[in-house]
């Protein structure tokens, strides 16, 4: 019987190639995620254990209180004074303090250059065993107005020893320095993707503001002692201070669970979420493909029932071919997928080698191969139905009609998996959200469902939809009559694009609804008619805000600062806002108490949602952790509505500050002057920036724009990622048509003996095409808007206040639904077309 | 897995009183078969009766609508009756289910049908010994040979089905059917898409197959000539059995299929 399976598959290489290409696209996708995280992981893990490699000991301080159940790494610095401590213990060759601190950028004419992602600023070490850089030119920083940068930076601007180039630190004004040498990291021109600039250690502690601390203690053996001991040496040493004693193998490790944490959370998972979209889509298409050859193949199997093979033996045989397409698909697209991730990594960079798992083939086979046997085991099992009588006859049953169990069970699958949605996201908890595998879940059942049901919908919207290609006489009658004809096949098509074009629609509704927030939390909260505040990294120095206040044309310069902190044991925000103008800039709206309570020392309002979940009034006592690990009791004064901007507990600057180790603005807010326009004080404000080139200076329309533009960037991405699964839809469309017109030969001769041109055939199959993509769009932004609108109300109280439907969007989605159809009916069309008269309608 | 393994051994059925007392190799009892329901029901089996002796070469006669082709489904284990029975080689077809009435299929049953006989992506070979490899079994090669040898096919045997002509074709089927050696053969006009010499040759093939080999054919036909090589013709008409003629010949055969039509 394998025979039978081998030559059946090989026989029709263009049926194998169509029912292919779904997986070979779906797994490319698995495959090259896997790849290229495990690419990204290796070359990070082997550079780490090269850079560290001299380092027995790290001292560092303790994590940020704040830190509760995140693994962020990041650490406290520590005082000066522990280095002394630290050369005093036996057995240590040498110490260094080490300064790391990111918020370093580049600027040459006022221009920032070098890496998106910005540059660190760090002291250099002289101790060969302790540096973790390498000079590839020039020489180490020797006096205050040296720098040595990264490799990376210094291509990328063009930048050779010798030429000056300006440095800012945490967008404070940027002081000008010398090249003195250039540098890698590691083997790396930059640090993942983050430049560096070196300086001396007395240019670094002034420069990066360190106040007489460091962010880690490097730590080199004598000969003769090992790590392990020395850590403990050092440990008892310290024993009293609030420090992390780790041999330098232990640093390195956690760094490395860090970062790979960090690149699984947020390259790989989401782009996994992303590839298996595509597979579940390309299951739809498996599935199809089957259904039909199962069809087309009738004859042949009923001839092989009456010749005795068992039930078990048909449905062994089709689940073979499934298999066997799987396992080579599979294999077509992981070498794809390692071609995909190469492409990739060189855009980054050109040296990195590819690390290719047997974990990454294993998966993608696995995950091909099963979702295609999956697939085809319903049109197998459907196969095993076929009567032997069938063998007898020459025509195949046209007219399917709808088994109502699968109908029930549709509905059943629909109506739970909305129900179980709806439950998920409203009585998720504040504090971790909604699980995001449940809400998968109930999203895929929510599909499977509506893919289900969908052919009790075919034959009606068909008919609506194919209302207006009756006016096209009778390629357009027809049309609408063959795409009624075999409701669970063209639902089934349809529903492929479906879940694309409602993934999108509810991503798009989830931004739409956001920005609509965002807006109306824009107009509403916030009175102030400029802002200030940096596009990329976030803090900057309150130097800017004091060059403002000696502006004349603007008035009530307000800064907001902000801090993580731990309220219980809820991680929360504490921001800070300038009490004696904050009339001025914002409007809160009280449910209780009032927004003056804050000018009095270590009193807060906090919003309403945040207050119901830790059962906070006016006049609680809250106690409010700071990263730094004090502890301050606050008195509730008031209670806001929080909306898309402002949330969390607000406090006065003076509150804020003293629990600050650096101070740092997130915005500064301002109005234009008593009697200036808004376009003078504005022109002012940009012309002060100048000093600045890594700040805006935003008017509130300007800023709704930014948010606008962030808003549809991210929606961009969405298209990008979910149009693999689209494509695959598309292709489904293309397969199911040249399948169907394949099988209606007979009946295409017949149409152009009687008298349909050439033209008017390509037509028919068109109509045909498009009604199926607009069933799949109709179904879609259907479904796709009732998720999203779903999840919207659930995010009511946590700031999505509004809810939008981008109805242009939902139209746009509709049309290109639309043009894909006639896309993919160009090739069946053209089969159609070419149909030999003569050939189809005398019997065989 | 073999029929004898889910069915237990039937018990014979009675012998017909026939006076050369014949093993029979089919039966027909009472068969009805009705289509449909109401006001459109068809009785295509209107209760027949009919024994099919073995070693014999047997042609159902009638005119479209007769039943004849409804006769030979349902004897041949492809369709079941509305009431009454149907044996081969024992057993009763009603009393097996689906799985069965495979198995009796696969060891008991050849077919050779009209048209669409051939797996096409399967060469002649495989073709022939496809119920074989259906049942995991190889075949014998002395009959295997034997039965080539009498098809004239054994230079294409890597051909596929494409690459043979109509004629060809059907020998091919015919050979497959009697590769597995099974009780009876039933054959659904077999010539009746071929001209008039690959027919005599395919109806010569079937008359050495009874008289040589020992095996059963059954054979609806519409044409006299074809059942002219038979050993006894069953008419029916109307789902009903309305004549018998053993000993046909092609004369004899027409003078009753006019008197039919009166």
């Amino acid at each position: 019987m394998l025979k039978v399976s081998l030559r059946s598959l090989l026989s029709h290489k263009l049926r194998l190639v169509l029912t292919a290409v779904a997986i070979i696209l779906g797994v490319t996708f698995v495959a090259g995620t896997l790849v290229l995280t495990d690419t990204i992981r290796s070359t990070f893990q082997g550079v780490l254990s090269n850079v560290d490699k001299g380092v027995a000991v790290v001292v560092k301080g303790p994590a940020p209180a704040t830190a509760v159940g995140r693994l962020s790494g990041a650490t406290l610095p520590l005082p000066e004074s522990v280095l002394a401590k630290v050369k005093t213990v036996s057995g240590v060759a040498d110490a260094v303090g080490v300064l790391d601190r990111t918020g370093v950028a580049f600027l040459v004419n006022g221009q920032e250059v070098g890496s998106r992602e910005g540059a660190r600023g760090l002291n250099w070490v002289t101790d060969p065993q302790l540096t973790q850089f390498q000079l590839t030119s020039g020489t180490a920083p020797q006096s205050s107005g040296d720098v040595v940068i990264n490799a990376a930076t210094a291509t990328d601007a063009h930048l050779t020893v010798g030429q000056q180039v300006q440095v800012s630190f945490e967008a404070s004004a940027a002081e000008t320095f010398t090249i003195s040498g250039i540098a890698t990291w590691g083997g790396q021109t930059s640090i993942a993707g983050e430049g560096f600039a070196l300086f001396t250690l007395p240019t670094a502690e002034s420069f990066l503001e360190a106040n007489s601390t460091f962010d880690a203690i490097d730590v080199s053996a004598a000969s003769g002692v090992t790590d392990l001991q020395l850590r403990d040496d050092v440990a008892t040493t310290l024993s009293g201070s609030k420090v992390q004693v780790q041999t330098g193998a232990q640093a390195s490790s956690q760094t490395e669970q860090n970062a790979v944490t960090e690149i699984n959370e947020f390259i790989g998972a989401p782009l996994l979420v992303f590839a298996f979209i595509a597979v579940f889509v390309g299951s739809f298409l498996i599935a199809n493909t089957f259904s039909i050859l199962v069809a087309q193949r009738t004859q042949e199997l009923a001839l092989l029932r009456a010749l005795g093979a068992t039930r078990g033996q048909v449905f062994t045989e089709v689940i073979t071919e499934a298999a066997l397409t799987g396992v080579l698909a599979s294999l077509a697209g992981f070498l794809l997928g390692i071609l995909v991730a190469d492409g990739l990594i060189h855009i980054f960079s050109s040296s990195t080698k590819l690390s290719v798992q047997p974990d990454a083939l294993i998966t993608s086979l696995l995950v091909g191969t099963i979702i295609t046997v999956i697939a085809a085991a319903l049109p197998a099992r459907r196969a095993t139905r076929i009567a032997p009588v069938a063998a007898l006859r020459e025509s195949q049953p046209e007219i399917q009609d709808l088994p109502r169990t699968r109908i029930g069970f549709g509905l059943l699958l629909f109506l739970g998996g909305v129900a179980w949605l709806l439950v998920i996201l409203f009585t998720a908890s504040a504090a971790a959200g909604p699980s995001l595998e449940a809400l998968g879940l109930s999203v895929l059942a929510i599909f499977l469902g509506t893919a289900l049901l969908a052919p009790v919908l075919v034959r009606p919207v068909a008919t609506v939809l194919g209302w207006p290609a009756r006016f096209r006489g009778a390629p357009g009658r027809l049309a609408g009559e063959n795409a009624r004809r075999n409701p669970r096949r063209t639902a089934l098509t349809a529903a492929a694009l479906m879940i694309g074009l409602a993934l999108v629609t509810a991503v798009a509704v989830i931004t739409d609804s956001l920005e609509a927030s965002i807006n109306q939390a824009i107009d509403g909260t916030v009175k102030a008619q400029l802002v200030v505040l940096d596009e990329g990294s976030g803090g900057f120095s309150p130097q800017v805000a004091s060059t403002l206040r000696s502006d004349p044309r603007l008035a009530d310069i307000s800064e907001i600062r902000g801090s993580d902190a731990l309220v219980g044991d809820i991680s929360t925000g504490v921001t800070g806002l300038d009490t004696s103008n904050v009339g001025s800039i914002f409007s809160f709206s009280m449910t209780a108490g009032s927004a003056a309570s804050i000018d009095t020392l270590n009193t807060t309002i906090v919003d309403s949602t945040e207050a119901a979940t830790e059962n906070v009034h006016v006049g609680s006592v809250v106690d409010v952790t700071f990263p730094n690990g004090n502890m301050v009791e606050m008195t509730v004064g008031g209670i806001y509505t929080p909306d898309a901007l402002i949330s969390g507990y607000l406090v006065s600057l003076s509150t804020l500050n003293p629990q600050l180790s650096t101070v740092r603005d997130s915005d500064v807010a301002m109005n234009p002057a008593a009697g200036v326009s808004l376009s003078a004080a504005d022109a002012s404000l940009l012309n002060d920036l100048r000093t600045y080139p890594e700040l805006s200076g935003l008017t509130k329309t300007q800023y709704k724009n930014l948010i606008s533009a962030g808003l549809n960037t991210f929606l961009n991405l969405i298209y990008v990622l979910l149009g693999l699964a689209i494509i695959i839809a598309v292709v489904g469309i293309i397969n199911t048509l040249a399948l169907s017109v394949l099988e209606r030969t007979r009946e295409l001769g017949l149409l152009r003996a009687v008298g349909m041109t050439r033209g008017q055939t390509r037509e028919m199959i068109a109509w045909e095409s498009v009604i199926i993509a607009l069933i799949g769009a109709v179904l879609g932004l259907a479904v796709g808007a009732g998720l999203g609108i779903a999840m919207v109300s659930a995010l009511h109280n946590d700031g999505i206040s509004q809810t939008a439907v981008p109805g242009n969007n939902l139209i746009l989605y509709a049309v290109a639904a639309g043009l894909f159809g006639i896309l993919a009916s160009i090739f069946p069309a053209i089969r159609a077309s070419h149909v030999d008269v003569l050939k189809a309608v005398t019997s065989e | 897995m073999s029929l004898t393994q889910t069915v237990p051994s039937p018990p014979s059925p009675p012998p017909p009183p026939l006076p050369d007392a014949a093993p029979i190799a089919a039966r027909a009892l009472d068969a009805v078969k009705v289509y449909g329901r109401g006001e459109t029901a068809v009785r295509a089996l209107d209760g027949i009766s009919a024994d099919f002796a073995a070693r014999q070469f047997t042609a159902i006669m009638g005119a479209s609508g007769s039943g004849k082709s409804t006769l030979l489904h349902c004897l041949a284990g492809l369709d079941r009756l509305t009431s009454g029975q149907v044996f081969i080689a024992g057993y009763e077809l009603g009393g097996l289910n689906d799985h069965q009435l495979t198995l009796l299929r696969r060891e008991k049953v050849g077919f050779i049908f009209q048209s669409l006989n051939l797996v096409p992506t399967l060469n002649a070979m495989e073709n022939i010994v496809l119920p074989l490899t259906i049942a995991g079994r190889k075949p014998d090669q002395a009959v295997l040979d034997a039965v080539i040898q009498m098809t004239g096919l054994a230079d294409r045997l890597r051909h596929r089905p494409t690459e043979l002509s109509g004629g060809q074709q059907q020998r091919v089927a015919a050979a497959r059917a009697l590769v597995s050696r099974p009780e009876i053969i039933f054959a659904d006009e077999p010539t009746g898409n071929l001209d008039s010499k690959a027919g005599g040759e395919l109806l010569a093939f079937l008359r050495k197959a009874v008289d040589d080999l020992g095996q059963t054919i059954v054979m609806v036909t519409h044409d006299a000539f074809a059942a002219s090589h038979t050993d006894r013709v069953i008419f029916l008409a109307d789902g009903r059995l309305v004549q018998e003629m053993p000993s046909p010949t092609t004369d004899s055969i027409l003078a009753v299929v006019r008197h039919l039509g009166d």
